[in-house]
């Protein structure tokens, strides 16, 4: 057992660095250069250029400026080429930005797929099955900033409100009450936008593994004993279709980072994706890689604990 | 969430099972009446894609690139100005049939055209993304236990598969455009570097049961050639699911060309495609609205088609559903 | 059954739970119209964040914009884009000029060179006023004793270059002439008393020596000795009682000290070259800077425009203060880069910074104690949007006061009863450049054709909705420099291919031009994300493939466009714009020859001796008038070369809200409110510090 944990975790440790390199690389042998540098400024000469060069280690081989990163990184002296400042806060602070954005939908999606899904299961082939299944296709299919467009568009004209940024302007002075729930609504509609997708696909995934279990000879088994088809259906079927879900949870942390760029920028979400998207623009190489690397980790610890959650959920799993 | 999401979900879904395909399989997929409805859709897409790229770009019927600016935003089945512009640069049938652009040029021509550029790169990405994830999931499925040194196979490329899932995928094809110089190309290349690690997945998972089935253990003990083996033998077997997740990937691919587009990395004119009309047309949304909501409704009933193709394709393919249904 | 229940439960009242907090939002009209704070803060939209708020270390336009808030400069542009004080009231140019003494040549009669001989004869012959025009010009001559100096020189880093030479030299006797205004040609006026040879073939080897051997070579002897030099000089007189927002008071001291800071090479200051030319600054008391030029450049003192930093916040002991906690790593390469203060600034401005959120806003509040009195508003914030269409959402619902609309959306307002509009020229062009390099493009007349082949008023009226003017040449328009008679290129695509048939183009069977078996073709790029460069490069494609010219179309994102095609001159032709700096004619960088290798900004590698020569004279004259006519020749030249096709000067237009006005107050502090309207720089934020937004519609 912990042998195999042990093993688990020092292949991630080597992944993580082969992912890193990788990064590096695409990140530095592509063209381009920071902003900082951009030699369209008319105001400065070449020398300047030279000097800034320098600072950055841009002109060092690939490998010193891979070792660089890692060791400014492991120091904490990280520092984006854009403003100087370090790297870490930077993204900590986007990180709690985007967090309840993220955790939010997580929760529609996951709150809404399941029973939608379920109830599409049971009364399958019913009017309620087949708009659910055309619904969930419609709105995978709709391209997210189109939506999101038709959305606000929707909710300013109508609603005469508004949905952009983390909250309304200039709310310093009103009561916490009123900032709460200001904030909660700025929240919902990009959540609830961003939930769609998810949506859609999570509860067509949730009624085919519903549908799998239900045709299994235990449900029929305890159908033919006269549990009542609530019993049936969300006791014994429901526990074993959800096992493959646990494995979903790792690769939803991700999302987290690069998912979110489309809605980020639309609804103004000083969020990770943003970040991200900008450091791309500018060729902020460190807040790139950085970004990079943490998406990594975090898919990677994702992965991990949904192994060892597998490993306790299925009996049938056995470590060699 | 993004638009790239399906790929890793629909990675996931298709499960279906190979032992009755053959006889039953097109009254299945006909008898799921959404999935007919979008397989029709598709042929009518198909022919569209085709007509557009004739009409348009060999016999040119309708002009994508004349600019008439005295005939800027002109709306859906309005008349051309034939006053003020030349008789030469006059639509066909002397109107615009889905209104005119911020440079006057012909919409309904340029959706013609980007028909065929959106359903190329939609191909042409998946096309790369299934060739890849077959051939290292068959490779890692077929000679798993083989030794290089101190790893063996399986483990060499499902190290490298877990590698290419550590990136963001979105995040990944965005620095990917930003940082190359853009051309269709590359944007294909991108989206289908970049999606073949479901497939590669599932075909290994597939490639791992079928190895173990008497067909193919009887051919290994004729002497059957490995190669043979793997392609020939055990490949057609693995392809149902493949077919079914590639049809949902086109899918995605077009939609991850628009969200390109939105967010100005998207394929370059000249080439017109629905992605970067839709986010030129966002632009004019209060003086225009017809150069979003075209593209856009283009999208989503494209995208929907394959979606529910592959839906049927998955259905029809896998008989453990079908008993159920009947 | 239980969970069955949940399940029905949590998705319900999570969507009601969201859903009902609509009913706690302010709509719009709550924020705008009943809001009478709202009235004193102004809200503005820009799509980037800034970058670094200190005005020595910012290159971006958001950065600039807040840090024009928040500092103030020595000078500022006036409303006719002439100088005018800020944190100096005066300022007096003048020139000191040294010539060295050569007792190796004779003067034009055979007498020997001497110190007081020559002294001598040049004050005679000012006396004697006539054609030298050294009277009212020489003040006074010195006789300066033969001394050495010891000096580190640094060089660009470049192959097999020492970084830095130490070296001695050894100035022989000179004269010192203190003039009463600038004047290039001074040396020249002298001629005929030194003599014609006098300024020729000085021997400077003799005089310097580099202690490594060999290390003269790399040396660049004339600016190290110069036998006759010319120094500007420029003498400030200060403000007295301006303050920081701090309360310590501006003193010439931080002056010399935000000078220091731009020089530091540890602090990477883009405006290093804008200071390169200053030679020494003296403070010859807390109110007067005195500032020696090492060489004739007139666009120097526009740098002064810049904002003054606060000494005693940046000092070496105030960053050292703030590096307590930090690594030994760290400490060592902690500059004013990273100091606490380019994110909270302080200056002297109008505004005082308050809160900078990334990504989300910049938050000012107005001065109190601003020495041209306080700003009418309040508050100041800049909210960032990256999208342009929620931009024009939050604007039409009042929740932004300004934001950079495009021009279709600028249209739709000149309709809309609500809102005033300004329009001004801008202070940018754009243009199509050919690349002289390419042998395509080496005739004038076929970059002229090229030019003549394209509608660009119809490009103004359809593209612009009329908001923009035609160009000929790279001055801005509304400075004198720009020569009107000057007429832009006709659209004639007949004449065209005439003057391309000229140039030996012929049209073949596929009514394409060839000549000598290749045809007309080449590419046009233009970097993303710019709507208008991107339709631009369609037009021109579509108007000269209807004259027969083939070209192929692409645009790179900004920095794949300036590194592998524009640096490297690897382009055939590209769509720009440049943005032209209203205060000083100097288009050395854009235009001169010695510029157009890699990564220069004379890409395009245009190459004109006549247009080298006036461009050199441009900057370092100092006279306004002979600047103006030096100026109209060379706009001539490059307009008859066509290096670039000129084709327009977009106009600005802002589209505010009717409330917000001008309010000026008389002496008995009566408000009287005034229409708000542009200034010749194109800037309707000229008296930003007097707008105000009114709760009700002024009829004017």
């Amino acid at each position: 057992m912990w042998a195999y944990i042990l093993r688990n975790v020092w292949q991630r440790l080597i992944l993580l660095v082969f992912v890193s390199i990788l990064a590096h690389s695409v990140v530095h042998l592509a063209p381009g250069e920071p902003s900082e540098v951009d030699p369209s400024n008319p105001r400065m000469k070449p020398e300047d250029i030279a000097r800034i060069r320098a600072a950055f280690h841009l002109d060092d081989p690939l490998y010193l400026q891979y070792i660089y990163w890692l060791r400014d990184l492991a120091s904490g002296d990280l520092k984006s080429f854009k403003d100087s400042q370090p790297v870490l806060p930077k993204i900590g602070q986007r990180l709690l930005n985007s967090l309840p954005l993220f955790l939010l939908t997580t929760l529609i999606v996951w709150g809404l797929s399941f029973p939608t899904g379920i109830h599409a299961a049971v009364h399958r082939d019913s009017p309620f099955d087949r708009s659910m299944t055309f619904l969930s296709y419609t709105l995978i299919s709709i391209p997210g900033f189109f939506l999101s467009y038709l959305v606000i568009l929707g909710v300013v004209d109508t609603l005469d409100v508004p949905v952009i940024g983390m909250s309304t302007f200039g709310m310093d002075e009103a009561v916490p009450v009123f900032q709460w729930m200001d904030r909660l609504w700025h929240l919902a509609i990009p959540a609830l936008m961003s939930a769609v997708m998810g949506i859609a696909i999570l509860s067509r995934y949730v009624r085919s593994q519903m549908l799998e279990v239900i045709g299994q000879d235990y449900v029929r088994t305890a159908r033919a004993k006269g549990l009542p088809e609530d019993v049936v259906i969300y006791r014994h079927a429901l526990r074993n279709a959800l096992l493959p879900f646990v494995t979903m949870f790792g690769f939803l942390v991700p999302g987290l980072i690069g998912g979110s760029v489309i809605f980020e920028q639309i609804f103004a979400w000083p969020g990770l994706g943003r970040l991200g998207y900008e450091a791309i623009l500018a060729r902020d190489f460190p807040v790139i890689l950085t970004l990079n690397f943490i998406a990594a980790v975090l898919t990677l610890i994702g992965t991990f604990v949904a192994d060892i959650l597998y490993l306790f959920a299925d009996p049938r799993i056995q470590i060699e | 969430m993004s638009a790239a999401q399906p790929q890793t979900m629909a990675g996931e879904a298709p499960e279906p099972d190979l032992a009755g395909e053959a006889p039953a399989f097109w009254p299945t997929f006909w008898k799921n009446r959404m999935a007919a409805a979008g397989a029709v859709v598709l042929v009518i897409l198909l022919g569209l894609a085709i007509a557009g790229k004739v009409l348009t770009e060999w016999w040119i019927v309708f002009d994508t690139e004349t600019i008439r600016l005295p005939d800027k935003f002109k709306p859906p089945f309005s008349e051309a100005a034939l006053g003020v512009i030349s008789a030469p640069d006059a639509p066909v049938f002397g109107r615009y049939l889905l209104g005119t652009d911020e440079l006057g040029r012909d919409v309904f021509a340029r959706m013609l055209q980007g028909s065929f550029v959106s359903l190329s790169i939609g191909f042409v990405a998946v096309g790369i993304s299934v060739l890849i994830g077959t051939a290292l999931g068959a490779l890692a499925g077929f000679y798993g236990n083989l030794r290089l040194g101190i790893i063996t196979v399986d483990t060499l490329i499902m190290r490298f598969t877990d590698t290419m899932m550590c990136f963001p995928t979105f995040f990944l094809i965005l620095t990917v455009v930003a940082l190359l110089p853009p051309s269709i190309y590359n944007i294909m290349i991108v989206i289908g570097l970049t999606s073949w690690t479901g497939t590669a997945r599932f075909v290994r998972a597939e490639f791992l049961s079928l190895r173990e089935r008497d067909f193919v253990v009887a051919a290994q003990a004729l002497g059957v050639p490995e190669i043979r083996i793997m392609f020939r033998h055990m490949l057609p077997s693995a392809m149902a699911p493949v077919l079914v997740s590639a049809t949902i990937d086109v899918a995605s691919a077009i939609l991850t060309e628009s969200a390109l587009s939105f967010l100005g990395f998207g394929v370059q004119p000249p080439y017109a495609t629905w992605g970067n009309i839709l986010a030129d047309g966002k632009d004019f949304i209060f003086d225009a609205p017809w150069l979003f909501f075209t593209p856009g409704f283009a999208i989503l009933i494209v995208v929907l088609a394959f979606n529910l193709v592959g839906e049927g394709l998955r259905e029809a393919l896998n008989p453990g559903l079908r008993e159920r249904r009947t | 059954m239980a969970l069955r229940r949940w399940f029905l439960v949590v998705p319900a009242v999570l969507l009601v739970a969201l859903l009902q907090a609509y009913f706690w939002v302010p709509t719009y009209d709550q924020q705008s119209a009943g809001n009478p704070k709202r009235l004193l803060k102004y809200i503005e939209a820009s799509a980037a964040d800034a970058k670094i708020l200190n005005p020595i270390l910012n290159a971006d336009t958001v950065s600039s914009g807040i840090t024009d808030y928040v500092f103030e400069g020595l000078l500022g542009a006036d409303q006719d884009l002439r100088l005018r004080g800020r944190l100096a009231t005066d300022w007096a140019i003048t020139e000191q000029a040294y010539l060295i003494v050569r007792p190796d040549k004779r003067l034009p009669d055979g007498t020997p060179v001497s110190a007081a001989e020559l002294k001598k004869r040049i004050l005679d012959a000012r006396d004697r006023g006539g054609r030298s025009g050294l009277k009212g010009l020489l003040l006074a001559i010195d006789v300066l004793h033969p001394e050495t100096r010891a000096e580190t020189v640094v060089t660009p880093p470049a192959e097999g270059k020492p970084a830095e030479i130490r070296v001695k030299v050894r100035v022989p006797e000179r004269l010192r002439f203190s003039l009463s205004r600038v004047d290039q040609d001074f040396f020249s006026r002298l001629e005929p008393i030194l003599g014609s040879g006098y300024l020729d073939g000085f021997p400077y080897e003799r005089h310097v020596d580099a202690e490594e051997p060999g290390a003269r070579a790399h040396l660049h002897l004339v600016e190290l000795l110069p036998l006759a030099e010319h120094n500007p000089v420029i003498l400030f007189q200060l403000r007295r009682g301006v303050r920081f927002h701090d309360g310590t008071e501006v003193t010439a001291r931080d002056v010399k000290f935000t000078y220091d800071a731009i020089m530091n090479p540890k602090n990477l200051s883009p405006r290093v070259s804008d200071f390169e030319p200053i030679k020494s600054i003296e403070i010859p008391d807390p109110h007067s800077v005195k500032i020696t030029y090492k060489r004739l450049h007139s666009p120097a003192i526009n740098a002064w425009t810049m904002g003054i930093l606060p000494q005693h916040l940046l000092s070496e002991e105030a960053l050292n203060a703030e590096t307590e906690n930090l690594s030994a790593a760290a400490r060592a390469a902690f500059g004013m880069r990273e100091a606490r203060f380019n994110r909270h600034p302080i200056g002297s401005g109008p505004f005082k910074f308050v809160e900078w959120r990334d990504v989300e806003f910049i938050h000012l509040e107005r001065n109190d104690d601003y020495w041209e009195g306080r700003p009418e508003l309040e508050d100041y914030y800049l909210r960032i949007i990256p999208d342009p269409l929620t931009q024009e959402v939050e604007f039409r619902t009042g929740a932004v006061d300004y934001y950079g609309a495009m021009p279709h959306q600028v249209a739709r307002y000149l309709k809309d009863d609500s809102y005033q509009s300004f329009s001004s020229l801008a202070l940018s062009y754009s243009y199509i450049g050919y690349n002289l390099r390419k042998p395509l493009f080496a005739d004038p007349r076929v970059r002229r054709a090229l030019g003549m082949a394209i509608d660009v008023d119809d490009i103004i009226r359809y593209l612009l909705y009329g908001e923009g003017e035609r160009t000929t040449g790279p001055f801005p328009k509304e400075t004198p420099w720009y020569d009107p008679a000057v007429r832009p290129l006709p659209y004639d695509p007949a004449a065209a291919v005439r003057l391309l048939e000229e140039a030996g183009w012929r049209k073949n069977k596929e009514g394409l031009l060839e000549k000598d078996g290749t045809i007309f073709e080449f590419n046009l790029i233009t970097n993303s994300g710019n709507p208008a460069r991107k339709n631009i490069i369609t037009i021109a494609q579509n108007a000269w493939k209807r004259i027969g010219i083939e070209c192929n179309t692409q645009y790179f994102e900004w920095a794949v466009f300036l590194e592998d095609f524009v640096d490297k001159g690897a382009f055939d032709a590209v769509v720009l714009g440049w943005t032209t700096p209203p205060l000083d004619p100097d288009l050395y960088q854009i235009f001169h020859s010695s510029q157009s290798g890699p990564k220069q900004l004379n890409f395009v590698a245009y190459n004109n001796p006549e247009a080298d020569r006036l461009i050199i004279r441009i900057r370092q004259e100092y006279d306004p008038e002979r600047q103006r006519a030096l100026a109209h020749r060379l706009h001539r030249i490059i307009y008859e070369d066509q290096p670039y096709n000129f084709l327009y000067t977009p106009r600005t237009t802002r589209v505010l809200d009717k409330k917000i006005v001008i309010v000026e107050r008389d002496a008995k502090d009566q408000e009287r409110y005034v229409k708000i309207y542009p200034t010749k720089g194109g800037t309707i934020s000229y008296y930003f510090n007097k707008w105000r937004k009114l709760a009700f519609t002024p009829e004017f």
